[in-house]
C-alpha cells in the first residue's frame, strides 16, 4: 500500500480500537508475517486488534475507504499461508474476541467468538456431559474463527465429522462492512446453505465474528488400542479390513516406523521400537458395545498380522497415548533439522499402494520420509525429513512433495485434507478442478467479495496469480 | 403429499440420458430465457409461489447409473435421478446405508433429496444429508456443467458447494452427480413410546434426554387425529401426546438402552412404556418418515428451537385444533399437517399463526406442500424475509444470471 497514507490509517484504526489494539511498526509486525507455512513470508502494514463486531466492521469500512487490502487471522497455527498477508495492507487480528458467549446444553449449541481457543470450549464444558467434537492437533492453540476459515479437522473427526459439520450459524462482517447472520441456533433456516459455504472459505469471503457450534454429547465410554505390525502394508490392509467389516472408529491413527523412535525418544510411551508401523485405534460409545467392538478389532488385527494389540487401561495411559499422537510433529526435530509436511487424501483401500508410492518417491529423490496421519480418513501426513542449508536437498524435497500430492489426485483423491489451500496449494486447483469448476468459484467469490481486497491471492488461481514461487520448504507443525 | 408435475407450467418435459445432453438443454434455455424446472421424483414439487412463468420441465428419470461404488472405502458415486430406494438397495449388498429418511422412497430421487434437504426421524442421531454429500456434479443456470468436492471423505479444496447446492431447491444448478459417504447398517433397532399428559411434562422428558444414558437415534413427539389410531403407546390414550424414541446399534446395545430409558422414564414418574420392535418397529419408522407426506391441505415445516418445540406444538393445536403433528423434537424440526382449511384462511393461518409462532419459538417456519399453493402468497410460504436474503440473491445472480432455474421458487427472491 501507499506508505504515505499508513499514518493517517493508523490514526484512524487507533481511535476505534484504542492505541493498545494496534501494531504498525516493522519489528512488532514480524510475529505477523506468516502462519505455520513459513515458506513465504509478508509483513502486513499494520496488524488490528478488534474486541468486538463493531469494531471490525469499522476496520473493514477504513480499509475500503482507503482501498487496501486486509484480511482475517486467528491464531496463525494454520499450515498452507492462509493468512499470509500477500500484498501487505491491514491484518484483522481477532484473538481479542475472545468470549464464550453462551452455553446451552439443553439446545445443545454454544456461542463462542472467533478468538476463542479451541481447548477453551473443552475445558468450559467439562463435566456437562457434552463437548466440542472437532479435535484438530493444535487445539491447544488455533481459534475457533480460525476452524471455521479452515474446516480443520482431528483425529476424532472419522467418526464425529469436521468442523463444517459442528457448525450451525456464524455472524460475520461482509467486504463491504455490512454485519449478516447466516443460519442459527434452530436447525433448517430457510434459504440457502450459506454456513456450509462460508466454512472452509479460508477467509476470502467474509471475517466471522461469532459462531454457533453445535455441541455432542459424551460418550458413554472408550476403548483405546495399539496395534503393533511388522509391515506397512499389513497395518494398512488391518484398516480396510476393519472398514470394510463396518466398524466405525472414533479414531484412527497410523504411525510408521520413521516417527515412533522420535515420539518413543520424547514422551517414553513404550513403542517397540522396531515395530515397522502401529495403528492407534479408539472406538466409543455405549459400555455395552464396546467389548464386542475391541474384540472384533483385535481379531481383525491379528488376521492382517498384528504382532501384537495392546490396550490402554487407565485414562493416563489413555491420555499420553493421544498426546503421543497429537504433539508427534513435535518430535520431529529430533530427527532432522527441518521437515515439511503434507495433506493428501486418498480413498481408504489405496492407503497401501499411496505408502508404498511415497517410500518409492523419496528413494528416488533420495530424502527420508516418515508418516504419522488419519488413516481411518485415508489422510496422510508425510513428513520430509532435510537441512534447509544444503540447496540441493530443498529442491528434491519440493520436487518430492508435488510428486507425492499429483500421486493423491492420481487415486482420485484430494491435496489438502484438513489444512486449506491458502497460498501453498494454489497450483493444484487446476489439477483438481476443470476452468469451469474454478470459474464458478470465482463467481461465488464475486458475489462475497467484489473488489477483491478480502483476502486476495488465495485459494483460487483466478483470483489473482500470487506470483509466489516455492523456493523452499519450511519446518512446520502439523495435525 | 400430491405428487404433482402438473402444479409446474409445463411446456413440456424433456429427458436427458447424460449430463452433456442436460448441458445442452440448459445452454439452449439460457439463450432463449426459457424457465426450466428440474424434475427428480416429483414427490416434492409444490409449493411455488405465484403465477410462475411457463417452462421446460428437466427431468432426472434417466440419469440413474452407479457411477462408482468402491465398497471397502465406503462411498459410492451416483447420476442423481437414482431413487432412493434404489440406492438403499445396492448398498444393501455390501450391509451398508445412507442413514437419511426420505418418504416415497420408491420414487424419490437423490438429487431430490439433496436439493431440498429432506430429512427424518434419523436426523437427530444420523445427522442430515449434508453431512453425507463429499462430491457433486451441476449443470448451473448458463449451461455450464461443474463440480466439487471430489470422492474421499476429507476434502476441503476449494468452496464446499456439496453444502451450497443442498437445500438450494433447483434454483443454482442442477444436481446430475453425488458422491455420499455411507454408513453400515444397524444390526439391531427398536422403538420406546410413552404417552405424556400435557406439554409441560413432554418438555421434562425431553430435556432429561439430553443428560440421558442412552444414545437414542430418534427422539419424536407426535399429537393430533392423525395418530389417535393405531397407537405407539399400546395402552388407550389419556394424554396430548405421544414421545416415542428410535434406537439402532448391536442387539446388545439396543437392548440395553430400551432397559436404560424405561428405568430414566420411570424416575419422572413414566410408569408405562411400550416397546416395539422388528415388524412393529419397521412399520414405525416408515409412518414417522411418510407423516410429511400424507395427502393433506397444507404441510407446514419448522424448525426451533428443541427446547421450544413444545411450545410451537401447543400454539399448532390452537390456531388449528385438528391438525397433526409429528416433531424431530431433539433437533427442533416440526410437521405441522392440516387436514383441511377454507382457502381463504390459508394466508391467515401462516401470516398470523405458524410463522410467528415459529419465529416465537426461534426459529422459522415454511410451507412444505400445499396442493392449493396458487393462493398462498409469498409471506406466507416462507414467511418474513430474512436479513442474508441479500446475499443468497447475490449468490444466485452468479449461479443463474438469467434467473430461468425454477423461478418462483426461491424463498430468497424479490
Amino acid at each position: 500500500m501507499i506508505a504515505a497514507r499508513l499514518p493517517e490509517l493508523v490514526e484512524q484504526l487507533t481511535s476505534i480500537v484504542g492505541v493498545e489494539g494496534v501494531l504498525s511498526a516493522h519489528s512488532d509486525l514480524l510475529v505477523y508475517e506468516c502462519d505455520g507455512f513459513v515458506i513465504e513470508k509478508n509483513c502486513p502494514d499494520v496488524a488490528v486488534f478488534p474486541r468486538t463486531t463493531e469494531h471490525v466492521q469499522a476496520i473493514v469500512r477504513l480499509c475500503v475507504e482507503h482501498d487496501v487490502p486486509f484480511l482475517p487471522r486467528g491464531a496463525g497455527t494454520s499450515l498452507a499461508g492462509g493468512c499470509l498477508p500477500v500484498g501487505g495492507g491491514v491484518m484483522i487480528v481477532l484473538t481479542r474476541m475472545k468470549e464464550i458467549e453462551e452455553i446451552n446444553l439443553r439446545d445443545r449449541y454454544a456461542v463462542v467468538q472467533p478468538g476463542v481457543v479451541n481447548v477453551w470450549l473443552t475445558q468450559a464444558l467439562k463435566g456437562t456431559g457434552y463437548h466440542y467434537a472437532p479435535d484438530p492437533s493444535s487445539q491447544g492453540a488455533c481459534t475457533i474463527g480460525g476452524n471455521v476459515g479452515t474446516n480443520s479437522g482431528g483425529p476424532h473427526t472419522l467418526k464425529y465429522g469436521v468442523t463444517v459439520n459442528h457448525v450451525l450459524g456464524v455472524e460475520a462482517v461482509l467486504a463491504n462492512g455490512e454485519i449478516v447472520q447466516v443460519g442459527g441456533p434452530a436447525a433448517d433456516a430457510p434459504g440457502l446453505d450459506l454456513t456450509g459455504l462460508l466454512v472452509g472459505s479460508e477467509g476470502t469471503l467474509a471475517l466471522v465474528t461469532k459462531v454457533w457450534v453445535r455441541l455432542t454429547r459424551d460418550p458413554q465410554g472408550w476403548r483405546t488400542l495399539l496395534g503393533i505390525f511388522e509391515s506397512v502394508s499389513d497395518a494398512t490392509s488391518a484398516i480396510s479390513a476393519m472398514i470394510g467389516a463396518g466398524i466405525v472408529p472414533a479414531a484412527l491413527e497410523m504411525m510408521d516406523q520413521g516417527i515412533l523412535s522420535a515420539v518413543e525418544a520424547a514422551f517414553k510411551f513404550g513403542f517397540p521400537l522396531d515395530a515397522q508401523a502401529i495403528l492407534l485405534i479408539e472406538v466409543d460409545g455405549l459400555e455395552a458395545g464396546l467389548d464386542s467392538q475391541r474384540d472384533e478389532i483385535i481379531a481383525l488385527c491379528g488376521a492382517h498380522g498384528a504382532r501384537e494389540v495392546r490396550q490402554a487401561v487407565t485414562a493416563a495411559e489413555r491420555q499420553l497415548l493421544w498426546k503421543c499422537r497429537k504433539q508427534a510433529f513435535g518430535a520431529v526435530g529430533r530427527l532432522s533439522p527441518s521437515y515439511c509436511t503434507q495433506d493428501g487424501v486418498v480413498p481408504r483401500t489405496k492407503l497401501p499402494y499411496i505408502l508404498e508410492k511415497i517410500t518409492e518417491i523419496g528413494a528416488r529423490y533420495n530424502v527420508k520420509i516418515v508418516n504419522v496421519f488419519h488413516a481411518g480418513d485415508g489422510n496422510i501426513h508425510p513428513i520430509v525429513l532435510f537441512d534447509e542449508r544444503d540447496r540441493d536437498q530443498v529442491k528434491r524435497v519440493l520436487a518430492a512433495s508435488g510428486e507425492i500430492l499429483d500421486e493423491c489426485i492420481a487415486c482420485g483423491g484430494s491435496v489438502t485434507g484438513e489444512h486449506g489451500i491458502g497460498v501453498e496449494k494454489i497450483e493444484f486447483m487446476s489439477k483438481m478442478f476443470t476452468p469451469d469448476d474454478l470459474d464458478c468459484m470465482a463467481r461465488v467469490r464475486m458475489a462475497f467479495n467484489p473488489t477483491g481486497r478480502l483476502s486476495p491471492s488465495k485459494m483460487l488461481p483466478t483470483s489473482g496469480a500470487c506470483g509466489l514461487e516455492q523456493r523452499h520448504p519450511g519446518r512446520r507443525a502439523a495435525m | 403429499m400430491t405428487v404433482a408435475t402438473h402444479s409446474l407450467p409445463l411446456s413440456e418435459i424433456v429427458e436427458p440420458t447424460s449430463q452433456a445432453e442436460l448441458a445442452e438443454i440448459v445452454a439452449r434455455a439460457y439463450a432463449n430465457g426459457t424457465p426450466l424446472y428440474p424434475i427428480g421424483g416429483g414427490t416434492s414439487l409444490n409449493p411455488s409461489a405465484g403465477a410462475a412463468p411457463k417452462g421446460l420441465g428437466v427431468s432426472l428419470a434417466r440419469l440413474t447409473r452407479v457411477v462408482d461404488y468402491p465398497a471397502r472405502d465406503m462411498t459410492i458415486t451416483v447420476e442423481a435421478g437414482l431413487t432412493m430406494q434404489s440406492l438403499a438397495d445396492v448398498l444393501s449388498v455390501e450391509q451398508q446405508r445412507l442413514p437419511i429418511d426420505a418418504p416415497n422412497a420408491d420414487r424419490a430421487t437423490l438429487g431430490g433429496v439433496v436439493a431440498t434437504a429432506t430429512s427424518g426421524p434419523r436426523r437427530f442421531g444420523q445427522g442430515t444429508i449434508r453431512d453425507y454429500v463429499i462430491g457433486i456434479s451441476a449443470v448451473d443456470g448458463r449451461g455450464v456443467a461443474f463440480k466439487a468436492g471430489g470422492r474421499v471423505v476429507k476434502n476441503v479444496a476449494g468452496y464446499d458447494f456439496c453444502k451450497l447446492l443442498t437445500g438450494s431447491h433447483g434454483t443454482l444448478a442442477i444436481i446430475t452427480q453425488l458422491t455420499l459417504k455411507m454408513r453400515p447398517v444397524a444390526a439391531a433397532t427398536a422403538l420406546v413410546a410413552c404417552e405424556v399428559t400435557g406439554f409441560d411434562q413432554a418438555e421434562a422428558l425431553l430435556a432429561a434426554l439430553t443428560q440421558s444414558k442412552t444414545s437414542p437415534t430418534a427422539i419424536e413427539l407426535v399429537a393430533g387425529p392423525a395418530w389417535d389410531e393405531d397407537r405407539f403407546v399400546q395402552a388407550t390414550k389419556s394424554g396430548c401426546a405421544q414421545l416415542v424414541i428410535g434406537f439402532e446399534g448391536t442387539a446388545i446395545e439396543v437392548d440395553w438402552m430400551i432397559a436404560e430409558i424405561a428405568n430414566e422414564w420411570r424416575a419422572l414418574g413414566v410408569t408405562e412404556s411400550s416397546v416395539l420392535r422388528e415388524a412393529a418397529a419397521t412399520r414405525a419408522w416408515q409412518r414417522l418418515i411418510e407423516f410429511p407426506a400424507e395427502d393433506a391441505a397444507l404441510v407446514v415445516k419448522a424448525g426451533v428451537l428443541p427446547s421450544r418445540v413444545t411450545q410451537f406444538v401447543a400454539a399448532a393445536q390452537q390456531i388449528s385444533p385438528n391438525c397433526s403433528i409429528a416433531a424431530h423434537a431433539g433437533s427442533g424440526v416440526v410437521y405441522v399437517r392440516l387436514p383441511s382449511f377454507a382457502s381463504h384462511e390459508g394466508p391467515a393461518v401462516m401470516i398470523r399463526g405458524l410463522h410467528p409462532a415459529a419465529v416465537k419459538a426461534g426459529g422459522a417456519a415454511v410451507v412444505l406442500s400445499c396442493p392449493v399453493s396458487h393462493e398462498l402468497t409469498r409471506p406466507a410460504l416462507w414467511g418474513p424475509t430474512r436479513q442474508d436474503a441479500h446475499l443468497m440473491r447475490a449468490v444466485k445472480a452468479q449461479f443463474d444470471p438469467k434467473n430461468i432455474l425454477n423461478p418462483g421458487r426461491a424463498i430468497f427472491e424479490n
